[in-house]
Parts: C-alpha cells; sequence; structure tokens
C-alpha cells in the first residue's frame, strides 16, 4: 500500500531524511518510532506530499506522490504534528469544509460529516469554534478530518499528544478499529502505544532506519536467552542451587532477598520455556512460589539500545546486555 | 474550478466570521463618503458660480465621480494590505498550511481560491459606495457608462494589489511583516512616477508605466484603454505567477 524506495530529505546541509526504505502492506498499522528530531515529521510529510524529497521514490496507494500528487493525495489523510484547524470555523463547518477540499460528493457530505463527528466524539462540540476547543478536542477534530474521506491510507503525526489517558486509551482503540479497512502510519515517541497499537515498527534515528520488526519480535531479537524473574518464599533456605539444577536452566542470579523472600533471574537455554519445571521444583519443596514472569526487555530498553547504538542484523549475543536488564514498569514513559 | 470555490468561500468566510471584513468595509466607507461629500461640496459651488455666470452645467461625471473615485485608489492602497496580509502567512503560522497542501488540490487553485477570496471582500467593499454613487442618480442625471468603467478599474487595480499582497504574504509567517512589506510595496508603486518629473522623457514614460495608480486615471475619467487593461491582467497574472513560484520554493525549502 505504501512503498518507500531510498528517500532522502536533505536541508542544506542537514540531512533530515537519510535512504529510508520500508514498506507498509494493506491494512497494517505501522508504527513510526523514534526520538524528536529523527526525522518521522519529515517523512511523513513526504508521504503526503507536503513537501518533496530531495532523492527517492515514495508510492502511496499505487499511485507515486512526486507523479501523481492529487491521485495519491485523494486516498490520504493526514493529521500533522498540528491539528490544522481554523479557528474562527465550527468543528461543523471545518468538517464540511475539509470534506468539499477532499473532493466528497456534496450529496454524502453531510452524512459522512454527521459520522466522523460520531466517531471521533466530537459531536457534542459541533458547533464550538474551533479555536476555542481543548487539546483533546482539537487532536480529535484533527483525526476527523483525516477520516472524512474515507482514505485507504492514513497518516498520524502523534495522535495521542496532548490527550488524556482515558482519550488516549479511546484514540488508540479507533485507531486499532480503523486498521483492517486503511492502512495507516503512526509516529509516536510514546513505546507502549506502538506495542499496544502497531503491527510492526520501523525504528528511525538521526533519518536512518535503525530496526524494522513487529514489537514483539523486536524485544526478543535483541535479548538473547530468556530470562524468568522468580519470587520464592524459601523460609531462609537458598533455593538458587535447586534452581539450577533443573534441566534447561543457564544462570541463576539473586536479585532481592526480603526476610524469608528471595527473588532470582533464571536464565534459561533459548526458546526452552522453563516455567512448568520451575514451578515444579519450588511447590514440590513445599515452598511458596510467590511470583514467575518473563523478563522481557520492554521496548524502551530496546528503543533506547537502538539509538543510542547501530545494532547489528543479527543477534546480540553480547551476554551483558541481559545483565543491565531490570524489571521495569511499563508506563507512558517518553523517551528522549 | 470547483476547489477554487471551495477554497474562495472558505477565505471570505474567515474574513467575515472575524471583526476583519467590518473593520475593513466600515473604515473604507467612512475615507470614502469623506471623499465624496467634499467633492460634492466643491462641484454643487462651482456648478452655482457657473450658473450665474451664464454658462452652462459642469459635468458631474468629469468634475466629481472622477475625482472621487481616483482618491478612493488610494484610500484601497491603504487598506488592501489589511486584507492580504493574512492570506498565506496565517496559514503558515497555524500550520493549516498542511492541510492544503496535502490534499487533493493544486497550488495553483489554492492561490487562485485566495485571490478570488480577497476579491470578494474586496467587490463588498467597493459595492457599499455603490449606494454613495447611486444617491447621485437621485438627484442628477449622470452617466453610468464612465462611472461602470471606473468601477472596472478599481476592480482591476484591486486585483494588482492583491496580487502583490498574495506574494509578500506567501514569504513570511509574520502577518505584520506582511502587511507592513505589502504597504511599502503599493505606496512604491503608486509614488514610482513622481521622481519621473525630474529625469529624462525615456525614463518618466517607463516609471509611468510601471506605477499602479497611474493607469487608473483613464478609467477613472471613463476611458476604457486596451493598454492599461493589458498592463492591469499581465500584472495580476505575473503576481499570481511569482507566488506560485513562492509557494513552491517553500515547499523545497520545507
Amino acid at each position: 500500500m505504501i512503498e518507500v524506495h531510498h528517500l532522502t530529505k536533505r536541508y542544506g546541509r542537514v540531512t533530515a531524511v537519510d535512504d529510508v526504505s520500508f514498506r507498509v502492506e494493506r491494512g497494517e498499522i505501522l508504527g513510526f518510532l523514534g526520538p524528536n528530531g529523527a526525522g518521522k515529521t519529515t517523512t511523513m510529510r513526504i508521504l503526503t506530499g507536503y513537501m518533496p524529497a530531495t532523492d527517492g521514490r515514495a508510492t502511496v496507494a499505487g499511485y507515486d506522490i512526486f507523479d501523481k500528487p492529487i491521485d495519491a493525495k485523494k486516498r490520504i489523510g493526514y493529521l500533522p504534528e498540528t491539528p490544522p484547524l481554523y479557528p474562527d470555523m465550527t468543528v461543523r463547518e471545518y468538517l464540511d469544509f475539509v470534506a468539499r477540499l477532499k473532493g466528497v460528493p456534496s450529496k454524502e457530505k453531510k452524512e459522512r460529516v454527521t459520522s466522523v463527528m460520531a466517531r471521533t466524539h466530537v459531536a457534542d462540540m459541533a458547533d464550538r469554534h474551533c479555536g476555542k476547543l481543548s487539546k483533546g478536542y482539537r487532536q480529535r477534530v484533527g483525526l476527523a478530518q483525516a477520516i472524512i474521506h474515507n482514505p485507504e491510507v492514513l497518516i498520524l503525526d502523534e495522535p495521542t499528544a496532548g490527550l488524556d489517558p482515558k482519550q488516549i486509551i479511546e484514540t488508540r482503540e479507533l485507531i486499532r478499529g480503523l486498521g483492517g479497512d486503511h492502512t495507516i502510519v503512526l509516529s509516536t515517541h510514546i513505546l507502549p502505544e506502538v506495542a499496544q497499537t502497531c503491527q510492526r515498527v520501523v525504528i528511525i534515528n538521526k533519518g536512518r532506519v535503525v530496526a524494522v520488526d513487529t514489537p514483539d519480535n523486536l524485544t526478543a531479537r535483541l535479548k538473547g536467552a530468556e530470562t524468568m524473574y522468580v519470587q520464592v518464599d524459601s523460609g531462609g533456605a537458598d533455593a538458587a542451587p535447586v534452581l539450577s539444577a533443573l534441566p534447561g536452566v543457564v544462570r541463576v542470579a539473586p536479585s532481592e532477598q526480603r526476610g524469608t523472600l528471595a527473588g532470582y533471574e533464571v536464565e534459561s537455554e533459548r526458546g526452552r520455556d522453563v516455567r512448568r519445571e520451575l514451578a515444579r521444583s519450588i511447590v514440590n519443596r513445599g515452598w511458596g512460589l510467590l511470583e514467575l514472569r518473563p523478563m522481557r526487555m520492554s521496548l524502551e530498553e530496546v528503543f533506547l539500545q537502538v539509538t543510542t547504538e547501530e545494532i547489528p542484523e543479527e543477534t546480540p549475543t553480547d551476554p551483558g546486555a541481559q545483565g543491565s536488564m531490570d524489571p521495569r514498569t511499563e508506563g507512558e514513559v517518553p523517551v528522549a | 474550478m470547483r476547489n477554487v470555490l471551495t477554497l474562495a468561500d472558505k477565505e471570505l468566510r474567515s474574513y467575515f466570521s472575524s471583526p476583519i471584513a467590518y473593520v475593513i468595509i466600515g473604515l473604507f466607507a467612512l475615507l470614502f463618503g469623506y471623499f465624496y461629500y467634499a467633492y460634492l461640496y466643491i462641484f454643487i459651488r462651482s456648478s452655482a458660480e457657473m450658473m450665474q455666470g451664464g454658462g452652462r452645467a459642469p459635468n458631474i461625471n468629469q468634475q466629481m465621480i472622477a475625482s472621487v473615485l481616483q482618491n478612493s485608489a488610494v484610500i484601497i492602497l491603504f487598506v488592501m494590505p489589511m486584507i492580504t496580509m493574512r492570506t498565506y502567512s496565517e496559514e503558515k503560522r497555524s500550520g493549516t498550511i498542511e492541510l492544503l497542501l496535502t490534499s487533493p488540490v493544486t497550488d495553483v487553485q489554492i492561490i487562485l481560491g485566495k485571490f478570488f477570496g480577497a476579491m470578494g471582500l474586496y467587490v463588498a467593499m467597493l459595492a457599499v459606495t455603490v449606494l454613495y454613487i447611486a444617491i447621485l442618480f437621485w438627484f442628477g442625471n449622470p452617466e453610468w457608462r464612465p462611472i461602470a468603467a471606473g468601477y472596472l478599474g478599481l476592480l482591476l487595480m484591486g486585483g494588482c494589489f492583491i496580487s502583490v499582497g498574495l506574494l509578500i504574504s506567501s514569504l513570511t509567517k509574520n502577518q505584520i511583516v506582511a502587511g507592513i512589506l505589502t504597504f511599502t510595496v503599493f505606496l512604491m508603486l503608486w509614488i514610482i512616477n513622481w521622481i519621473g518629473e525630474s529625469s529624462g522623457p525615456t525614463t518618466r514614460e517607463i516609471l509611468n508605466y510601471l506605477s499602479i495608480t497611474e493607469h487608473f486615471n483613464d478609467f477613472a475619467r471613463g476611458v476604457i484603454d486596451t493598454k492599461h487593461l493589458i498592463y492591469y491582467l499581465s500584472f495580476i497574472t505575473f503576481g499570481l505567477f511569482l507566488t506560485a513560484k513562492s509557494v513552491d520554493s517553500e515547499r523545497w525549502r520545507g
């Protein structure tokens, strides 16, 4: 649906986007991840025909954005970083104008405006001036504007920026609901958002693509072996020898101790799930098994790792990479 | 064409949904009214004197309306930057230009939309002054044809100002800067032939030809000369062409 070939954009001497290539399949939701200033917005602006690239090609919905901009633009809905609202227009007037601008037939226009307002939950503000809307509403009117002509491709630049947690969840659900019918590219620097909404992730840093994969694979790829966190109430006994004796366990590292409670990081052979054995042996000894969970490298760490150092295409086998892992709560932690 | 209308309609609405349109129309009507009153007063006095002297009554078209229209050209020069200064700069500042440039419309359609939107407001401005002129028909019998020619001239001259205004507005994000620059350029285009008085005949011809208001004088007198028509139309086209180039180069620079 979207094909990007060796896209490069230079502003004078600064190279904002450097030889970027990727594909997005029909109905897919692609996350575009990168620190601020990585070239996300520039790439999106090129894809939407807002600005031409210095070099390379981009095809959207089968139309080259440089050779056939009008045909391509008809099939693109775009939400820029700042929602492009006219403060003097009411929400209804605004959406009506955008519908006309995007070529929605006048017969369907009224119905489209009503349905997108309902879909983006802005119907209660229909007759309010855009300039008087709160940030959350502005963002959602921006989204309404992007989907008004029912485009095949949606390009959303930080669609959840500035929303409160409830609105963020609603917006993500809306985006997930739009996937399937629409091909979506969304940019963000909030990592859990990618894990929750996207099927595939492109990580971009300093204008270059540093990784393309599914969120799950990305986390798995950067982690050599599987690591479990186990918390045991062993009544004071050291559980480490018992755990390391289990088949498939490579290494056991005690991580914390509180009274009779002890936590361990248990590393197993790659691709081998040792949770059943772990649980059985602990319970059989009469100890209390209080916690058992896989310690995945969160996307945040993946992200930091790929954006601070160029990862090779192969899986890194450096065991030190795992030693630096710590179970971190997945929150809305904006990186960079 | 549909796209141009959509955009022109939006421009016109945005003028009228903010105080801008009302302030501009009010201001223009006030100043026009002042000149109208002043010249009517002079006309009535001079015609009374001439009638007493046994001469023919003076021609109201030549003695009064032409002068009023010529003076209104100067008011337009002052008012027009207020109409055009925000056209592009405001869209750039607020980011709505991203909506326009990523919609399935061409740059030329956007520019024409803005041009006709501004022309719409300008026509509304002139429409108010038609009422003043209509009063003359009530009490006297002026010729309507020279007046129509005068208004055609005003429209064309305004079109030139708008095309320059659009160009300047497309160069900056700051509408105050756009306004001041536009005003300066308009003023230059008005007074450019003043220095021609002291220079050689060729220079004087060239400078006279460049002055926007100079070309209006014949229209004000009721003469439609193709020379002036071509000047105005090519001026407008050139202004809009440069605006298109400016918008395009803005794209490349990002």
